[in-house]
């Protein structure tokens, strides 16, 4: 405990020179414009931030990127508040309560209640990564190939489950991008699978141009084939926020807390579920049903609590086991990977103060959005009103170059081009693309686990049901899949409500 | 409003079941042309290697498992009226030529910084002034802005090109293509 908070208090010591704190603001303001732009996501920001920090010392250059991403996840609400398009996929929920205050004049307060909501909500994720990952990263060790398959194969189906409307093309957009993990030279012999003797693709298809693709240039494009819409933003009071909104709704803010880091702990499913689900508890829970949808105070606190608590969340598997919890969560490990921090299990062995910089980068970023927060309403407003054809343009150029930046590989603007355009019509063919980028983060651990545990089993497929943790992976791949068939959702339902009859009596 | 239209909102439009038929068509294509080039892969045998550590299993295993999907897929389009729907949409090119300006020229632009020896600064430039020209101008036309909007694309683009060009080759010693 006291270790932890050591640690804590180093790290925070460690960042605390004018440049870093620099980098912070920085970057935080960056994240909570390209947050608050419709149709630039947080997982295009990190992606192209990655590409822009390749020179920069690790410390800094993740420090940049989480801010970035705790920026564009917050930024997200103000476009939702003020013009009922949710900046990000995060902030869709914040529509429904953020809009209907902005209407009534309150667009200010709503804001303020964003404001507040993301900054509780990222401390108590920062509580939880500091809390659970040495615990995770303990047990984590107890991991092995069996266990690491169904763990990457329980992240691609509850990824698709979850983040789509269909979860069966989130499960074949999951299984897609393992495919697309195993073209190039395999991990065990450098056997060259799927290259048609194309030698760039030997390297294989790097995770950051496919990224920078599908989130980048495919989102220019789909931000382009519609007419520019014009906005008309409401009159706002002060965005000062109230303490009253956050004592009168502390336990909203606490369970959505928990709801949003337990919701980025799953694999690959990530801020928009955290933020629909944290709103679906509140109003459930809550005394003031009938305001939700109509500018309630606690739907809107519920989340932007939820979806900036994920963010932390999200980066405890990043940290103890290199599995994303979601797609910008993928980046950030790609990232780490790519400044030589060696996320997994071994961390906390290898690197044990690492986790603790990453709960002191969360602490920069939250202070980052509160002061942007309090005092840049206006400038961000004048940003949501340029127009998408000047941004656009931009946008693409720093697509194509940071793809090249990273291994100054031409290959990588094709491959970029490539996934763009892929990735525009899948996406209006509603296959979601979070699978698809767990299935390529993750194809490689699941190809080698799978190959690694038979070989040592010799063939023998018993330690992959009997070994407790593999077995109740296995359970939790199952029972997602069983879920969605309704013959056996029904049976399920009666075999728990038989097995519950018991205790209803009682 | 209840929890499921909630959920609901943040749902993308639904796709026709047409749509679901023919894509479940590449699915199953993709499917088992994995699980061939997987069965035909080398199982490197004559370096002792196992036949569990063979480069083509997961792929193969991979190949089923979409196939599989696909088929999925194309029983619950068929079961969903795509074959029923026998009313075509024509295609009309023009409705979606923002789609398609905006892919062409970000492709050609894409393929002159990879191919051409043309200075990176230079294409940029008058990609960026092109797409903003074109974009903005009807807006401008109907404010009768055309000149003034092409001299603030021109601007926008001559330093967007230089700017990224410093920013890359001078501050991230990267060499553009």
């Amino acid at each position: 405990m006291f270790d932890g908070l050591i640690g804590f208090a180093h790290s925070i010591w460690s960042f605390s020179s004018p440049e870093t704190i620099l980098y912070a603001l920085g970057a935080s303001l960056v994240g909570l414009i390209i947050g608050a732009l419709p149709g630039l996501t947080a997982t295009m920001g990190v992606a192209l931030m990655t590409t822009l920090t390749l020179k920069l010392p690790p410390n800094d250059a993740l420090l940049i990127l989480i801010c970035t991403y705790v920026g564009a996840i917050y930024g997200g609400s103000r476009s939702a508040i003020l013009l009922n398009i949710p900046g990000t996929p995060a902030s869709a929920a914040s529509c429904l309560d953020g809009y209907a205050l902005a209407k009534q004049g309150l667009a200010g307060r709503a804001m303020g209640i964003a404001t507040s909501g993301s900054i509780l909500g990222t401390w108590i994720g920062m509580f939880f990564l500091a809390l659970f990952t040495p615990m995770l990263g303990e047990m984590a060790l107890k991991f092995g190939a069996y266990e690491f398959f169904w763990l990457a194969v329980f992240g691609v189906v509850i990824s698709g489950n979850l983040t789509g409307t269909d979860p069966l093309k989130g499960w074949i957009a999951g299984f897609i991008g393992l495919f697309i993990a195993s073209i190039g030279q395999e991990g065990m012999y450098a056997y060259d699978r799927f290259t048609f003797g194309v030698h760039d693709l030997s390297g294989g298809i790097a995770l950051i141009p496919a990224l920078v693709g599908v989130f980048g240039f495919a989102e220019v494009l789909n931000v382009m084939k519609d007419k520019p819409q014009k906005f008309i933003i409401n009159a706002y009071d002060t965005v000062i926020p109230r303490i009253k909104d956050v004592v009168q709704y502390w336990r909203t803010i606490i369970r959505s807390g928990l709801i949003g880091t337990f919701i980025g702990i799953v694999p690959g499913v990530g801020e928009d579920v955290a933020a629909w689900s944290s709103y679906a508890a509140a109003r459930r829970a809550s005394k003031e049903k009938a305001k939700f949808g109509k500018g309630s105070v606690e739907g809107l606190m519920a989340a932007e609590t939820g979806d900036n608590a994920c963010v932390p969340g999200a980066v405890i598997p990043v940290l103890t086991l290199a599995v994303p919890g979601s797609a910008p969560a993928a980046v950030l490990l790609a990232a780490m990977l790519i400044h030589g921090v060696r996320p997994g299990p071994l961390i906390m062995v290898e690197n044990p103060t690492f986790v603790y910089d990453v709960v002191a980068m969360m602490l920069f970023a939250s202070i980052g959005i509160l002061i942007y927060g309090l005092t840049l309403t206006k400038l961000l407003v004048k940003i949501l009103l340029v127009p998408r054809a000047l941004i656009m343009p931009v946008i693409f150029v720093l697509c194509a170059v940071g793809s090249y930046a990273i291994a100054s590989r031409p290959f990588d603007i094709l491959v970029m081009l490539v996934f763009g355009v892929v990735g525009l019509i899948l996406r209006n063919l509603n296959y979601p693309m979070a699978p698809l980028v767990l299935g390529i983060v993750l194809g490689d651990l699941l190809d080698k686990s799978l190959r690694r545990g038979l070989n040592l089993s010799d063939g023998d497929l018993t330690p992959f049901f009997g070994r407790p943790i593999a077995f109740v992976l296995f359970m939790l791949v199952l029972l997602t899949l069983l879920m969605n068939i309704p013959v056996a959702r029904k049976l399920m339902g009666q075999g728990t409500a038989l097995l519950l009859r018991p205790f209803r009596r009682a | 409003m209840d929890d499921s239209q909630a959920t609901g909102l943040a749902a993308e439009e639904s796709v026709s079941p047409r749509a679901d038929f023919w894509s479940s068509f590449i699915w199953i294509g993709l499917g088992i042309a994995m699980l061939w080039m997987s069965l035909n892969m080398d199982r490197l045998e004559r370096f002792q290697a196992s036949i569990y550590t063979a480069p083509g299993l997961v792929p193969g295993l991979l190949g089923i498992a979409i196939a599989l999907m696909g088929v999925i897929l194309l029983v619950r389009s068929v079961n969903a009226g795509a074959l029923r729907q026998r009313e075509r949409k024509p295609l009309v090119l023009a409705q979606h030529w923002r789609l398609i300006f905006s892919l062409s020229l970000s492709l050609v632009y894409a393929l002159i910084v990879v191919a051409s020896a043309l200075p990176f600064w230079l294409v940029t430039a008058v990609y960026i002034t092109i797409f903003v020209i074109v974009f903005q101008y009807a807006e401008r036309r109907a404010k009768a802005q055309v000149p003034r909007g092409i001299a603030v694309a021109v601007v926008h683009g001559l330093l967007a090109g230089v700017l990224i060009q410093y920013v890359f080759e001078e501050l991230f010693l990267v060499r553009l293509p």
